[in-house]
């Protein structure tokens, strides 16, 4: 029974790799690897003066901030907090996405309305210490905080400045809807 | 005399200005740029003066800026003399090994022979070697005086490395010194008028060790153990900031020039063009008078020496961004083990030809 002592025994493989007189004459591979680059060399450089028309950019370079990335629907960027039409946020301040998150940066202090609801009257999200991971996204039980595309705007001159509270937070459903349905499929098997 | 002086004062200038007012700054531009389009990017481009790019010419400019304005400070515990001293002896030798190299031939100005060349010594292959070996007193000083154990271990290995290297380009040397049967440069120039006498031709086994021990004795890459950008921090400069690190790069920058310009002027046919000699140019310029064709051949001679320096320049550019660094025990057996052997049976087959004619 069980699995003999010779195959647990970890094999070492030798892989000999032998070098032709061709290649270990050195100097024609260092031709042949310095035409490749010097033919990206020239084509670039014809590319620049004369840029081929239609074709696509060979160049990878994107131009921040006059270009763009589009980014992918899967790209973690900055979290906010998702409202309803009427503006109020969808946040129950149930406080998993406080508790999950790793980087203890989210700070809630829950309120209850007049008609029952539970709301977080303070929701404060240290930008300082977000490490972007998107386990308060993937805990949330009401969607209600998701992970945007946004990355810029996070770069102040005072520490302060980066404890974003509610009302920054806040992104309307339509702009986050694409998101939602996305972790809607990933998520879903575990939270509903 | 006077005239002596003057020509002599007007090499000089020309000689000073193209090498550290234009060279240095450019080839700092140009290894950005020459690695951009290389690697399929583009290269730094956003250093504007009033909204102008000139796809960034300006960035050597703002290099100088940065440059003169960092702290200048000598490391606690290091030796002040040699460490302010060092970034000095790595780039005299490279400005002052340009002296002896032709960049054009001999014309009757004026009445007067003006010879392109600031010092024609008659020893002028041998001063070009005793100031290299100069300049690696440069790195071994900067490693040692900087109170740092990986500047030190930097430093061992450029001094290892450019002695080794030192041997074997004498030797190849050798070889072309048999064939042109001279140490002058400006003769060994004159010599490859007729197209089939350029070295390279004539010595194509000298040329490609030459050229690869050059490149290992500037301590750049495929040969740049010694600074290895990623593995000893920066080598035996990591504790120079501001001017006295620009020096030590300069000086660098400026052995580049130095070496395309030995390449060409003993291998490459010096300021020739292919089938051209110098009595042909001045012939063909003479509708301008005497004084005048002399001037429009020595322009054509200058810029044509020029522009094989600039290919030599860009060849030495392209290896850089192609070749990955060889470990140091390879570069120590490259340089005895192999190159050695093979610079030595150039200089006997080199001889049995010389004796077979």
């Amino acid at each position: 029974m069980g699995i003999s002592i010779e195959k647990l025994k970890p094999k070492r493989v030798r892989k000999n790799i032998e070098l032709t007189l061709w290649e270990r004459l050195y100097i024609f591979e260092i031709i042949r690897g310095m035409h490749i680059t010097s033919m990206h060399f020239f084509i670039n450089l014809i590319g620049f003066v004369l840029p081929p028309k239609g074709k696509k950019r060979r160049i990878m370079t994107v131009y921040y901030p006059e270009e763009k990335l589009t980014l992918p629907i899967a790209y973690r960027g900055r979290p906010v907090l998702v409202a309803r039409e009427n503006g109020s946020e969808k946040c129950v301040a149930c406080g998993l996405c406080e508790k999950i998150c790793p980087a203890s940066a989210i700070s809630i202090v829950a309120e209850e309305r007049e008609n029952g609801e539970r709301y977080p009257s303070s929701y404060t999200l240290d930008m300082s210490r977000c490490v972007y991971c998107g386990y308060c996204e993937e805990v949330c039980p009401k969607e209600a905080i998701v992970m945007s595309a946004e990355y810029e705007g996070l770069a102040k001159r005072n520490r302060n400045n980066l404890r974003f509270s509610k009302e920054k937070l806040l992104r309307s459903e339509k702009s986050v809807k694409d998101r939602i349905e996305y972790i809607r499929g990933i998520y879903a098997k575990c939270n509903y | 005399m006077v005239a002596d002086l003057i020509e002599s004062v007007v090499k000089i200038l020309f000689i000073f200005s193209v090498n550290i007012g234009f060279f240095s700054p450019i080839l700092g531009w140009v290894e950005r740029k020459q690695s951009a389009l290389m690697q399929d990017r583009v290269g730094a481009n956003r250093a504007d003066i009033c909204g102008f790019t000139l796809i960034g010419l300006f960035h050597p400019i703002a290099d100088a800026i940065k440059v003169l304005t960092k702290e200048d400070f000598v490391p606690t515990g290091a030796d002040r003399l040699f460490h302010t001293l060092a970034p000095f002896i790595s780039l005299t030798p490279a400005i002052i090994a340009f002296a002896v190299i032709p960049f054009g031939g001999q014309y009757e100005l004026f009445g007067h022979r003006v010879n392109l060349i600031i010092a024609d010594l008659d020893v002028g292959i041998l001063f070009i070697f005793a100031f290299a070996s100069l300049a690696s007193f440069g790195a071994v000083l900067g490693g040692w005086a900087s109170n740092n154990n990986w500047s030190f271990l930097g430093g061992l290995r450029a001094s290892a490395q450019m002695l080794s290297y030192e041997v074997v380009m004498g030797l190849n040397i050798i070889g072309v010194i048999m064939v042109y049967g001279t140490l002058r440069l400006s003769e060994i120039g004159a010599m490859q008028v007729n197209f089939f006498n350029w070295g390279i031709f004539l010595q194509p086994v000298g040329f490609v060790l030459f050229f690869t021990c050059a490149i290992a004795e500037n301590k750049r890459a495929p040969f740049d153990v010694a600074e290895a950008e990623s593995e000893l921090v920066a080598g035996y400069f990591t504790e120079y900031s501001g001017m006295k690190f620009v020096m030590f790069w300069m000086g660098e920058f400026l052995e580049i020039v130095t070496i395309a310009g030995l390449v060409t002027t003993m291998f490459f046919g010096a300021w020739h063009l292919p089938f051209v000699s110098d009595r042909m140019l001045v012939d063909f310029f003479g509708f301008a008078g005497p004084n005048g064709a002399s001037i429009l051949a020595i322009l054509v001679n200058v810029a044509t020496f020029f522009a094989k320096v600039i290919f030599f320049i860009w060849l030495q550019m392209t290896i850089r961004w192609t070749l990955p660094r060889f470990r140091y025990d390879q570069v120590m057996r490259l340089g005895w083990k192999m190159f050695l052997p093979i610079a030595l049976i150039n200089i006997f087959i080199t001889g049995l030809v010389l004796l077979a004619k």
